[in-house]
């Protein structure tokens, strides 16, 4: 017999097929039979599922300024030592 | 010194022409976004990222031989917001939070978890729920936030989060279970079904 907080600690492994068959069968009838356990695993997939997918934010217009002004000082500076 | 253009074995046919530009435009965004999930503050993400890039920049000659770019500015980017944040010296005061206080003694859910009403497509496309998300990432405690942000945000193999990170495979599961949990009950009450 395991505890529904048992199970929560064991998900990582458990999605992961991680575990011996025996654990993984245990949990399995488990969460068949315990809702909020269903729930829970689904809920806790769903959250790496959506991390996932997060859109990535632009770099803001001002960085990338300062980053071209930056990268254009250095190749100066660099040609100036390469006159000398 | 003038910077080489290099040939990179990332994964395109024939390589591609990697340029300081292409760096900044095609490569930025994820450097910028790294840190700025790492360190949860526009400013210091974009002094990171610029420190970053003009670094990725002036080594691209010394890029030939690393397997992968991605993993390279991965590696560059945790380095550096790891630094910024030691130079920043401020400590994390608040207490840890344990995910796993929603169970009771005996091991049972102290609040029935409900089904969720969100599915991933749909999550993605909505900009409230985006921010909430990136929220409560901002509120995790940096031990998992990191190992969190590199794994579920970007896609990093585990034994590579461990080498970033000088953590012992255990040690960054362990974490990303904890970061995980602490994230599924952050967005709980946003996304449960409310009860019919
Ligand atoms: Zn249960």
């Amino acid at each position: 017999m395991m505890t529904c907080k048992e199970i929560a600690e064991l998900l990582l492994d458990y999605l992961d097929g991680n575990l011996p068959k025996e654990y993984c069968d245990i949990i399995c009838q488990h969460i068949n039979l315990c809702g909020p356990c269903l729930h829970y695993v689904e809920s806790y997939q769903l959250t790496v599922k959506i991390s996932r997918e997060l859109p990535r934010t632009p770099m803001p217009h001002a960085l990338v300024e300062r980053l071209q002004a930056a990268w254009k000082e250095i190749q100066e500076m660099e040609t100036r030592e390469e006159q000398h | 010194m003038t910077i080489a253009n290099v040939r990179i074995p990332d994964g395109k046919p024939n390589g591609a022409e990697l340029t300081p530009e292409l760096v900044f435009l095609e490569h930025g965004p994820r450097v910028y976004n790294l840190a700025r999930r790492m360190l949860g503050n526009d400013a210091d993400a974009e002094d990171v990222t610029q420190d970053v890039l003009l670094q990725v920049v002036r080594k691209l000659d010394t890029f030939r031989g690393e397997a992968n770019l991605s993993t390279w500015l991965h590696r560059v980017t945790v380095n550096a917001a790891l630094a910024h944040r030691r130079k920043r010296a401020t400590r994390e005061l608040r207490e840890i939070p344990d995910p796993l206080e929603l169970f009771t003694e005996n091991g049972y859910h102290s609040q029935s978890p409900k089904p969720w009403s969100a599915t991933p497509d749909l999550l993605a496309q909505n900009k409230e729920t985006t921010e909430l998300i990136e929220k409560a990432i901002t509120e995790l405690p940096e031990i998992y936030r990191d190992v969190y942000v590199l794994s579920d945000v970007e896609g990093v193999p585990n034994a590579q989060i461990g080498e970033m990170l000088g953590l012992t495979l255990p040690a960054v599961k362990s974490r990303l279970h904890r970061g995980r949990l602490l994230m599924r009950n952050a967005l709980a009450p946003h996304f449960e079904k409310a009860e019919a």
